[in-house]
């Protein structure tokens, strides 16, 4: 089992090396901007302001040049999770889904090696991914908001990274789910992509429509209530329903995969 | 001893197909012996092998490699099994020896002096990309690996495919060697001339069920003699057809026949004394004509 896992990651050593420059340097872009942009947030905020309450819910509240405005805003409620969530969702439809368009699934398979093993050691592999790309990501942005003196917490701020991660490894988990059923990698990429989408619009818009409170709750991107952690007033048990839907969801890939036809 | 594969009335109805594409295969390979499983494209070749290997699941029948169960014990049963895919799936970044180190690593052990062998044998370049290298050496690296742990069963389908005269003659000699180890071999393959070289027996598989089960060396035994006749007017068709030495007339044209013949030619002869023959070319029944005979018939039916 080690051994797909450690091949996994070679083979996509090349990726992980990219999408940690790409993060990187949203990160810096960002974060190197947040002192002019902190000068002018009386302005900035009184021309935001004419903006109505369902618009501004989208890019993640109503409060955008404060410090955990502007943070949230500009990166951990949408900017970060959404490079991640690229990266999460095409790695959680290509691990097992790549294989088994190529036919290389047969070879592994051919080996002693379990499907419930594969099935695992390729989840790791993936997730281990995502949480080395994120943590780059992190580690750039706790250094640049101290250098930048954004006056948050960096507890919260490397919470707020936590919470970024496990809404992605979520969606990620998503979609290796649909590839596991042997839906194919192009299914999985798209369906995965329109539940994050569909429940990043909706779990926003919920504060200000009511009739989609209920059904936000469905979606992962409810319980991620990154301005909240910024704050320090989160209930960590959210992060619980996170862990909840990735339980579920490998649970599933499980079922699906350990008897079916393959290639 | 335990047959090293054995399979009973195994089938497999893929969802949605409104035929089996494998229908109550029941068969039974010793160890020691190699057998040449052939069948048109579609027949059911791969479908059977990728039901042994567990990769779909058989809709009914059960099938043991090794005296183990297909299902139940397929990781234990894979620790001794060399397999190698017809699609010839690889990894295209990979070199040839990350390629085996990889599946080195889910295979232990391997000798990795007898891996060095067998790539020195069949000069693989196992220092590029597989992506870059032809099909031929691609498949002698799926070569390497299906031999590389001396397996005791080797399921192999269309294992010489992209190879050249030289490194098929290598394989050859691999599967001999395999063979004098005692480890069984079942392959699939569109070489009939491969077949009849190096099989024991030979399976005729057609629309998913197995038609015919020979040994190579009844084949020989029974071989039917060919004729190919061109006869100066009309052949005499009807005639032909009632002689009781005939096995099959196929009707080229109308005074071209060929004539699959068994025993006694004296009724023959007699027969073709009365025409004027001007050509008469005979030929021994090989597996290639073996393979025509069951797979026009099917044609036939069709027609």
């Amino acid at each position: 089992m080690f051994s797909v896992f450690k091949w996994t990651l070679w083979q996509r050593r090349w990726s992980i090396l990219w999408w940690s420059v790409g993060i990187v340097g949203l990160v810096v872009l960002t974060l190197s901007f947040y002192p002019t942009i902190h000068n002018q947030a009386a302005q900035l905020n009184k021309s935001f302001g004419s903006l109505n309450s369902s618009t501004l819910a989208l890019f993640g509240g109503t409060d955008f040049f404060s410090p955990v405005g502007y943070l949230n805003s500009q990166l951990i409620y949408l900017m970060l999770p959404l490079l991640l969530i690229i990266l999460g969702v095409g790695l959680g439809s290509s691990l097992i889904g790549r294989e088994e368009g190529d036919g290389t699934i047969q070879l592994l398979l051919s080996r002693p090696l379990a499907r419930s093993r594969l099935l695992l050691a390729k989840a790791l592999a993936g997730a281990f991914i995502l949480f080395s790309v994120t943590l780059i990501g992190s580690l750039v942005i706790l250094g640049l908001a101290k250098i930048v003196h954004i006056g948050i917490p960096l507890i919260s701020i490397g919470a707020a990274c936590f919470a970024c991660f496990m809404l992605v490894l979520t969606f990620s988990a998503f979609a290796f789910l649909l590839a596991s059923t042997g839906r194919g990698r192009g299914a999985a990429l798209g369906v995965a992509a329109v539940y994050a989408l569909g429940g990043y619009i909706i779990g926003s818009l919920a504060n200000t429509v009511h009739w989609l409170q209920k059904p936000s709750l469905i979606f992962p991107y409810h319980y991620y209530q990154s301005a909240n952690i910024l704050r320090g007033t989160f209930r960590w048990s959210s992060i619980v329903f996170f862990g909840i839907f990735i339980a579920i969801y490998m649970m599933l890939s499980w079922l699906s995969f350990r008897r079916r036809d393959l290639g | 001893m335990d047959s090293a594969l054995s399979t009973t009335k195994l089938s497999k109805k893929y969802r949605g197909a409104n035929r089996y594409a494998l229908k109550g295969l029941t068969l039974q390979i010793q160890p020691g012996e190699v057998y040449g499983f052939l069948g048109p494209n579609g027949a059911g070749k791969s479908t059977t092998i990728k039901t042994l290997m567990n990769f779909i699941q058989p809709t009914s029948g059960s099938a043991t490699l090794l005296g183990h169960d297909i299902v139940k014990d397929t990781v234990r049963i894979k620790r001794e099994i060399g397999y190698l895919a017809g699609d010839g799936a690889f990894y295209s970044k990979m070199t040839g020896r990350q390629y085996l180190e990889y599946l080195g690593e889910l295979q232990r052990p391997v000798s990795k002096k007898y891996q060095q062998e067998l790539a020195k044998r069949l000069q693989a370049t196992l220092n590029k990309p597989l992506g870059s290298l032809s099909r031929g050496n691609r498949q002698k690296i799926s070569i390497i690996q299906a031999f590389m742990h001396q397996p005791k069963l080797l399921i192999l389908d269309e294992p010489s495919s992209g190879l050249d005269p030289l490194m098929q003659e290598v394989f050859y000699e691999l599967i001999n060697e395999s063979k004098t180890r005692g480890s069984a071999i079942f392959m699939s393959s569109h070489i009939l001339g491969e077949v009849q070289r190096i099989c024991d027996r030979v399976g005729f598989i057609r629309e998913g069920e197995l038609v015919a089960e020979r040994s190579i060396a009844e084949m020989t035994k029974d071989a039917t003699q060919t004729f190919d006749l061109v006869f100066k007017d009309t052949a005499p068709i009807v005639k032909l057809r009632k002689l009781s030495s005939i096995q099959n007339v196929v009707e080229n044209s109308t005074n071209s026949v060929t004539l699959h013949v068994r025993g006694d030619l004296t009724s023959l002869f007699t027969l073709l004394s009365q025409h004027t023959v001007t050509h008469i070319d005979t030929r021994t029944l090989d597996l290639e004509e073996a393979f025509m005979h069951f797979y026009q018939s099917q044609g036939d039916k069709h027609v």
